[in-house]
């Protein structure tokens, strides 16, 4: 059974929805559906004062249809204003955006991210996307959730290729677990229902404390489900994943 | 007023090879197609390319032998496609530099130039190896506070952007998000702007980018296509999968230009 049917599209935006506050500003970039899904979530959930900013522009849109490129233009339908990518870099700039959703292609155990190239910089194996706004956004942010659809060795290194950004990492979410940054270092926050810790320590690169001790994330409530229902018939929130 | 209407054929034989040209848009939307078409059809060769985030626009442009350089935050077709195959072949061989920005960087490069100052300071950039490599430097405070990065002007030789409407000495409405197509236009030496329609007036308080910032203005209904424009289409799936099936290897791409792009019959 894939990840995808397991249900850990779902795990994930709930665990990412319930680390967002009400009240707080919320940007998500490029290529990233399961944070538009979360933020979409938390907002009905539990945050409607949540200030959900997308690089679309729109100002807490309400998209009627999920798209799967997270720039298109349904994210300006229901939006209360617009603002420029220009605005959004420059918000978090002054210190005013709370939290940015950003992800890489590889990761270590501080939580920094590699987006630019797996190889030298200059003549790479293989060029990657780039960081996009990362690289401003991790140390201005007051926080960076970090999110991966894939946790496994290549993911979660002990040391990356090239530093695309660093910063004010708070939560790593994948579909193993929640890792919180204590001290610098990424530690295993909770460990998703049906993960096993052996599978947690097998799959990352870097040293991780995770035991029976270790608290398991709540699965999703069946409101939370009914909720994800109604925002996502779809299914948007599985499109990062392989068959999703 | 002055009239700037033209032909996409003359707009975009204006433009010399090696220039600097900044793509208006983001990843697959209200991307200036009609005119990075144009672009390949006439065999530019040397361009600098600027963008934030690309995606067709600069795959294609790379495949095509068009590009040198490409100064941008992230190139990629985003979660329903994945990478871009033309542009990681074209930087992994060597043929074409991949200047990475921080999409911020592009817009305090841009703002420099608008400005009309040598740098830009920007806020973060720290623990980064992306100031070494790409020689971004950290300047203190002449008034004693934090040093910050000093992002070089970036000043397009050219912007192309796509709009939904202009009149025709080029005042511009954008209907939904504006991207950095502005700042494009307002740094750049020339700009050259593709339009869904031509009407005879906009009201002025709709218009995005003056006329008088514009020097051609060329009407290209569905110029954005295969890439999304806000209020006319969506991005058609079907053809940026097609091309990205075909741009999977050298031969694919150049097979897929020639028959879609440089074959008598499918010129403009």
């Amino acid at each position: 059974m894939s990840a995808a049917e397991r249900g850990a599209p779902e795990q994930m935006a709930v665990a990412i929805a319930r680390a967002l506050r009400d009240g707080e500003t919320v940007f998500h970039g490029v290529a990233s559906p399961l944070p538009m899904v979360a933020t979409l979530l938390a907002k009905r959930a539990h945050a409607p004062n949540l200030v959900y900013l997308s690089i679309a522009g729109g100002v807490d849109a309400e998209p009627e249809r999920l798209p799967r490129s997270t720039v298109d233009p349904a994210l300006l339908h229901g939006a209360r204003a617009m603002v420029t990518l220009a605005d959004l870099f420059d918000l978090s700039a002054r210190g005013r955006l709370d939290v940015a959703f950003l992800s890489g292609v590889q990761i270590d155990g501080t939580g920094r991210i590699n987006m630019s190239a797996i190889g030298p910089f200059a003549r790479p194996k293989v060029r990657l996307p780039g960081g996009a706004g990362s690289a401003l956004l991790m140390p201005t942010a007051r926080r960076t959730m970090l999110w991966r659809t894939r946790h496994d060795r290549r993911v979660f290194v002990e040391t990356l290729d090239f530093v695309t950004a660093a910063g004010n990492v708070d939560r790593v979410v994948t579909p193993l677990c929640v890792f919180r940054r204590e001290a610098g270092r990424l530690a295993v926050d909770s460990i998703h229902p049906g993960v096993t810790p052996e599978q947690i320590v097998a799959a990352t690169g870097f040293p991780v404390e995770v035991g029976p001790e270790t608290p398991l994330t709540e699965p999703p409530t069946a409101d939370e489900l009914a909720l994800l229902r109604a925002i996502d018939p779809e299914r948007v929130v599985a499109s990062e994943f392989a068959g999703g | 007023m002055s009239d700037r209407r033209t032909t996409l054929r003359a707009a975009i034989a204006a433009i010399p090879d090696g220039a600097t040209v900044a793509l208006g848009g983001n990843t697959l939307h209200r991307v200036p197609c009609a005119a990075v078409h144009e672009i390949v059809r006439q065999g530019k060769r040397g361009l600098q390319l600027v963008k934030t985030a690309g995606a067709y626009d600069v795959d294609l442009l790379c495949a095509a032998g068009c590009a040198e350089a490409v100064a941008a935050g992230f190139i990629g077709f985003e979660t329903p496609f994945g990478m871009a195959p033309a542009y990681r072949r074209a930087v992994e061989s060597g043929a074409v530099e991949a200047r990475e920005h921080v999409c911020a960087s592009v817009i305090a490069g841009l703002r420099a130039a608008i400005q009309g100052v040598p740098f830009m300071p920007l806020a973060g950039m720290t623990g980064s190896d992306l100031p070494a490599a790409r020689g971004f430097r950290f300047v203190a405070d002449p008034y004693g506070g934090p040093a910050v990065v000093a992002i070089p002007a970036i000043t397009p030789d050219v912007a192309i952007v796509h709009v939904q409407e202009t009149d025709a000495a080029g005042n511009a409405r954008i209907v939904g998000s504006r991207f950095e197509d502005v700042l494009m236009a307002q740094a750049a030496r020339r700009v050259i702007v593709t339009t869904e329609r031509i009407v005879p007036r906009i009201d002025a308080d709709l218009v995005a980018i003056p006329g008088f910032l514009i020097d051609a203005v060329v009407e290209a209904p569905g110029g954005a296509a295969p890439c999304s424009c806000a209020g006319e289409y969506d991005y058609d799936a079907d053809a940026l999968g097609d091309w990205i099936a075909a741009a999977k290897t050298a031969d694919g791409a150049r097979q897929w230009i020639d028959a879609r792009l440089l074959a008598p019959a499918a010129t403009r």
